[in-house]
């Protein structure tokens, strides 16, 4: 890996290596720019550092406490966030719809929610280049949204016992189902400037970390790319700081390396540190916010899980967890809501499970003991939808302090009225599926994952903290790329989205430093 | 709701076969061999009895030789301060929330039954639990915090403590961890041969 010096003036440095930094990383070292990659976590080697084990892993989770507060408190950790180089793509599910057209502007659709200042046009380019760079599996012809011009690289990974449940059940009520587009490998596959990845071996453990590499997380796919092309990736490095000079650029990031303070001097900076870290920097620095909206119009999908158990031997640790989609829910007729979601089935790790079977169900004792056992014969299918930015919905700075003498942020999330409607629509049809599959015992959980929007893009500066760009309206050399830039959330999971606004943020810069 | 038996010493088993990586060994082993804690370093002692007490309520081993250490995982837990990266706004920060939950229980058990909890028969000690899980209980110390929430903080460390414990995945039946050479067999009713079977079928 090339090295940069800390008083060499770098053209960009970019914090956080998830699905926002890794992209553009590597797209701004491709074109010859000299880039360095901060990141707080370490750099694992997945062969050598992961077991397949709950409790061990999670290494890979943000573990930085977050206080939760509103009507509907979110549990952050191992439900939203990841540490490490590869970000929350170390364990994410790694499934990757792409969003559809209409997505992108829902006020126009519903008058409620706000329209994307750039639409699925735009990215469409991305979505395909994507697709193809991490080897996604996935059917011939998809089913639903835009026709892709390009079809998935990869056939679709196998359906573990939850798919085919779902699939059974949802045949039965006439509602349309595919195997899901997952960026995990169903065949060896090759890329050049990186090599072979191996296919995947069904272990079922994606959310506790890939061993093999062949779920396409950011440290195997976009950061290889990036230190080929002459990036430079400094793990255990936790930004704290900006310097500006005196025309309000940014001249140098500060951060902490094994304790002691050092500075990167660099012309750009794309901050890519996710929808909690990215504003609580901002806020903690206290730039970029002219407009007052960072840490604003925090959202959080819709993901109700419906559990059944069933009859059949399931084993849940088995297979890829993100099996089979359904998006006949996109925009349903009879919805009293705005917006919409997708259906989705799950395998589940055992200790996960049970730990939401505490929380959400309350069972202890012989009760749940006995839940447990039926482990094996369990099966879970969720949504994941659409929800609106609210006022209420925001984050802040906390007067507490965290072990770096940092405030710690607090965030406040509740649903209102319409994830409400929405939330009953969908658990109707989840129940109606799980019965019509044969499942006993089916009960609900109702959540909200992912974490999105606060640094919202938008073409007013005095609404939005970014434009369409990425670029900020405050500091010209500063640049936001990851989840917290979305508008809304999406009916549809946000890391191929991300990942493609990351290219086009890079594309949008570097067009215009050739036009300087 | 299914109610399956599956035969003890199936993760042991497979442990020392070629099915399970050598980081994945090191780490179960680990916790089959821990020695159980006797003297607590996050509680006081006498807590730490209460503790025990009422893990055996909130996930009973009665016909256990070797019980997995609930009190002596938690203690460590605590002791060491790992967090897990939220905590609800209400809530006190973990180390004083379990104090403060610890001291909550036994004031709930006197002000209830006029008797510290592990003097209490299990009915009684299930209705003090019971009280607190649904935000019921009486006691100074649940206006400072939430009894439900400490509740559900409580269960959900335990469970994930005994879940993460080979003897506990052999009760359920499941090798996850028997995955160094991947699933072939992962549809319905397909098993590979090292996947325990239940015994009452
Ligand atoms: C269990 C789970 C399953 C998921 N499944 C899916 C799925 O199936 N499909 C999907 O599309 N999405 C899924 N997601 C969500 C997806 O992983 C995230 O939306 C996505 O990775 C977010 O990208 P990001 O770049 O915004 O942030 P992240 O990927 O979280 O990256 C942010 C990075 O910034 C680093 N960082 C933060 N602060 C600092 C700092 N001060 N200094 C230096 N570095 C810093 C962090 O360590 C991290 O590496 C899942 C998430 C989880 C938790
Ligand atoms: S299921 Fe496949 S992609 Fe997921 S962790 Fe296992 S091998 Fe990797």
């Amino acid at each position: 890996m090339k090295l940069y010096s800390e008083n060499e003036i770098v053209d960009a440095v970019v914090i956080g290596t998830g699905a926002g930094g890794a992209p553009l990383l590597s797209r701004l070292a491709k074109a010859g720019l000299k880039v360095v990659a901060l990141e707080a976590g370490e750099h694992w080697e997945p062969s050598k550092d992961f077991a397949t084990d709950e409790v061990s892993q999670a290494k890979l989770f943000w573990t930085d406490e977050r206080l939760s507060a509103g009507e509907d408190p979110l549990h952050f950790g191992n439900n939203n966030s990841g540490i490490g180089v590869g970000g929350s793509t170390l364990h994410y599910t790694a499934y990757v719809p792409r969003p559809q057209p209409d997505d992108f502007h829902l006020y126009s659709d519903f008058g409620v929610g706000v329209n994307w200042p750039i639409g699925y046009n735009d990215l469409e380019k991305y979505f395909d280049e994507i697709e193809q760079f991490l080897g996604v599996s996935g059917p011939a012809d998809y089913l639903w949204g835009a026709k892709h011009k390009s079809s998935y690289p990869l056939p679709p990974l196998p359906l573990n016992g939850a798919a085919q449940l779902m699939k059974r059940g949802c045949d039965k009520l006439n509602i349309k189902t595919s195997p899901a587009a997952n960026a995990a490998l169903s065949a060896p596959y090759f890329q050049k400037d990186i090599g072979w990845r191996a296919a995947c071996t069904n272990r079922g453990f994606c959310q506790a970390g890939c061993t093999i590499g062949a779920k396409a997380n950011m440290d195997v796919t976009y950061i290889p790319l990036a230190v080929y092309h002459g990036s430079e990736v400094r793990s255990k490095s936790f930004v704290t700081e900006f310097e500006l000079n005196n025309s309000d650029n940014i001249s140098a990031v500060v951060y902490s390396f094994n304790g002691k303070m050092q500075r990167q001097k660099c012309k750009n900076v794309f901050l890519c540190a996710g929808a909690i870290e990215t504003p609580r920097l901002l806020l903690i620095n206290n730039i970029a916010n002219s407009s007052g909206e960072v840490g604003k119009n925090f959202m959080a999908h819709t993901g109700m899980q419906v559990w059944g158990q069933f009859e059949e031997d399931i084993r849940p640790y088995k297979g890829i967890p993100g099996g089979l989609i359904s998006e006949d829910t996109h925009r349903p007729k009879d919805a009293d809501f705005a917006g919409g979601y997708l259906l989705q089935s799950i395998g589940v790790m055992p200790v996960t499970y049970a730990s939401q079977v505490a929380r959400a169900r309350g069972l202890w004792g012989e009760a749940l003991l006995q839940c447990m056992r039926g482990y094996n014969h369990t099966a879970g299918i969720n949504i994941l939808g659409d929800c609106l930015p609210y006022p209420n919905n925001y984050l802040e700075l906390s007067d507490e302090m965290d072990s770096r003498g940092l405030p710690k942020p607090r965030i406040y999330f509740s649903i209102e009225e319409n994830e409400r409607r929405l939330n009953i629509h969908a658990e109707k049809i989840l129940r109606e599926i799980w019965s019509a599959a044969g499942a006993d015992d089916i009960w609900s959980y109702n959540r909200n994952a992912h974490t999105i929007g606060t640094c919202r893009m938008g073409n007013d500066q005095q609404k939005a903290v970014v434009n369409s760009e990425g670029k900020s309206f405050d500091i010209p050399n500063l640049f936001i790329a990851d989840n917290s830039v979305f508008p809304s959330a999406l009916s549809a999971n946000p890391a191929l989205t991300i990942m493609a606004l990351s290219l086009r943020i890079a594309d949008c810069f570097l067009d215009k430093m050739k036009h300087r | 709701m299914r109610n399956d038996f599956y035969p003890p010493g199936s993760v042991r088993a497979l442990l020392n076969t070629d099915s399970v990586t050598p980081q994945t060994r090191d780490i179960l082993n680990g916790r089959l061999q821990k020695k159980e804690i006797i003297n607590p370093c996050f509680f006081n002692k006498e807590m730490f009895v209460t503790l025990r007490h009422i893990c055996e309520r909130l996930i009973p081993q009665p016909n256990r030789l070797h019980k997995v250490d609930l009190p002596g995982f938690l203690d460590e837990m605590l002791f060491k301060g790992e967090g897990n990266g939220w905590r609800y706004n209400q809530m006190p920060p973990d180390n004083e929330a379990f104090i403060k939950g610890m001291q909550g229980i036994e004031e709930t058990s006197k002000l209830m039954f006029d008797a510290p909890f592990i003097l209490l028969d299990i009915t009684n000690q299930d209705k003090v639990l019971h009280s607190i899980q649904k935000d019921l209980a009486p006691g100074k110390t649940w206006q400072t915090i939430p009894s439900n929430l400490f509740f559900e903080e409580l269960l959900a460390q335990l469970v994930e403590i005994y879940y993460s414990h080979p003897q506990a995945k052999e009760e359920i039946g499941e090798v996850a961890m028997a995955d160094a050479n991947g699933w072939q067999k992962i549809g319905l009713n397909e098993l590979e041969p090292r996947e325990p079977k239940a015994l009452n079928k």
